[in-house]
């Protein structure tokens, strides 16, 4: 079984921080307000492990944001918000006073536009960093059990391995968690691990 | 060029410019490939002028800086990135036909698309898609506008404007647990107007309604919080809940009522009490120290407004639940009326 050391954990913590930095920047910029954003934890778990409650997300319902990407090493990366707090942070970058169940198609495009944000801030930080070129799908959203969302998942990967970061999302007074979760098979986590290695090599 | 990849050439032209969807191919320096007939239309900028300029020169200043960190982000990483029409509206110079390209017309809602594409021979370039998100916007905010205003009709009282039976079953339900829950008192006042089928017969039913309106009006003028709730309950009987709030307050709050029901002298020449149209409230108030039920507050509110009718109308009674007596009748409490 594959498992992350404490240099490989600190190396994502950082590659994953300064993609929620940029993250962070370009929301300010379209919501006018300060977000900050960061990512405090990082776990690897196994297939048998993948299931929601190892998720930090308490919620019957969840918003996930997903992108395929691809290049060097293929995933699934999906972001993760129970479905009442994605709203109120939409609603909150939207500056209008809808109520959670006048959700429509709108609020849907613009939870879609967070989760590219957010996702593509943080493949642009590991290109950058680690040094490979990546290609992705564009974002897809979806409303289900959490459980319901991650199994859809794993039936598309062959040996399922599971990364996930907790998030810390901070838009003026309001605080959230979410979670970002990328799905990978076991060789392509060998494959996104010796990336990892010749970057701490590097430093 | 053969026959053959002209042919092919032409047709994916043709089919370029027959979508429904604004589309724009960019290079690495977003100098303009590619420009659609519907971008044409929009932008009022014609594919000759458009192609071989930037987008920012093309553009010039209506371009957005959040449309600008797309692009960049779009080239320098390679990743797709999507403009919604909710956090964004309208980034481009883009108006509905036709187009005038004055500063007065207003821009069309749009949705983007910034696809990477990677040329066999390793070029960077971008696909723009847009899509006129106006008609679905507008369709969007008609549908919020009527299921508000469905939401207002289904707990509203058309005539009176109070709110009606159902709104507040719900609201007095909510109310009696929040007592349960933070320990707060809950007060509720039943309003009847007195003789007023009497009202009805000899001054006829528009007038009677009138009354019934000019009531509402004046009960809330004399509620100052957002909290408050004036319904109407039955034909002329009306309920007020007033959350958190005690007996002496319920009862500042019926005596406001009812001196400004004599100020407001509605004629009443039918009436046995006085000459003016006059209220009868029953006031019960609930706390967390009784363990009775909602019904049984509901019901003392009633048996205090009989009382008060009993007692002869134009007066106000208060009860309070006590646990001891909630399967007894109400507990009278006198208050020196």
């Amino acid at each position: 079984m594959i498992s992350l050391s404490e240099l490989h954990t600190d190396a994502l913590c950082e590659i994953f921080n300064i993609g929620a930095g940029r993250a962070a920047s370009s929301l300010s910029e379209i919501i006018g307000e300060e977000v900050q954003l960061s990512v405090p934890h990082v776990q690897l778990f196994p297939s048998s492990e993948i299931h929601a409650q190892t998720l930090p997300l308490d919620s019957a319902r969840v918003g996930a944001v997903r992108q395929h990407f691809s290049g060097p090493f293929d995933a699934i990366a999906m972001l993760l918000f129970t479905e009442a707090r994605a709203l109120e942070i939409v609603r909150d970058m939207m500056g209008t006073h809808v109520s959670v169940a006048e959700l429509a198609e709108f609020e849907q495009d613009a939870m879609c536009e967070l989760g590219n944000i957010i996702l593509n801030a943080c493949l642009s930080a590991m290109g950058d960093l680690l040094g490979l070129s990546l290609q992705s799908t564009l974002p897809q959203y979806s409303v289900d059990a959490p459980e319901a969302i991650l199994q859809k998942l794993i039936g598309e990967i062959d040996q399922p391995v599971m990364m996930a970061l907790h998030i810390d999302l901070k838009i003026e007074k309001r605080q959230t968690q979410g979670c970002l979760v990328f799905l990978l098979s076991t060789s392509s986590l060998k494959e996104f691990l010796a990336h990892i290695d010749n970057f701490i090599t590097g430093i | 060029m053969n026959q053959r990849t002209h042919t092919q050439n032409m047709i994916w032209h043709s089919i370029w410019n027959a979508v429904n969807t604004g589309l724009i191919l960019i290079d690495a320096k977003s100098v303009v490939l590619l420009w659609n007939d519907w971008v044409s239309e929009h932008s009022g900028i014609d594919e000759k002028h458009a192609v071989g300029q930037s987008l920012e020169t093309l553009f010039a200043e209506s371009l957005g800086a959040s449309f600008k960190t797309a692009m960049q982000n779009a080239l320098a990483y390679k990743l797709p990135v999507v403009l919604s029409s909710a956090l964004h509206r309208s980034p481009l110079p883009l108006y509905p036909l036709p187009c005038t390209r004055q500063k007065q017309q207003a821009r069309i809602h749009q949705s983007i698309t910034l696809t990477p594409i990677i040329t066999p021979d390793g070029a960077h370039q971008c696909l723009i898609q847009i899509t006129d998100t106006s008609v679905s916007f507008a369709r969007e905010h008609l549908l919020k506008l009527h299921s508000r205003q469905l939401s207002i009709d289904a707990t509203t009282d058309s005539l009176t404007g109070a709110y009606n039976r159902r709104y507040f079953d719900e609201r007095f339900k909510a109310e009696f647990g929040r007592v349960h829950r933070q320990g707060t008192p809950l007060s509720l006042l039943m309003l009847d107007i007195d003789y007023f089928k009497d009202y009805n017969d000899f001054y006829g039913h528009p007038a009677g309604d009138r009354v019934l309106i000019r009531i509402v009006e004046l009960i809330k003028s004399q509620l100052n919080r957002t909290t408050d709730v004036v319904t109407r309950y039955g034909g002329e009987e009306f309920a007020i809940l007033l959350p958190d709030c005690e007996l002496e307050g319920a009862y500042a709050v019926a005596q406001k009522i009812q001196s400004a029901m004599l100020e407001l002298n509605i004629p009443h020449a039918k009436s046995n009490v006085t000459d003016r149209v006059t209220l009868s409230i029953g006031i019960a108030t609930h706390s967390i120290s009784s363990n009775c039920d909602a019904n049984f507050l509901l019901n003392t509110a009633d048996t205090a407004l009989y009382t008060a009718k009993h007692d002869g109308r134009n007066c106000i009674r208060h009860l309070f639940t006590q646990s001891e007596m909630c399967k007894n009748a109400a507990y009278l409490i006198d208050i020196g009326l």
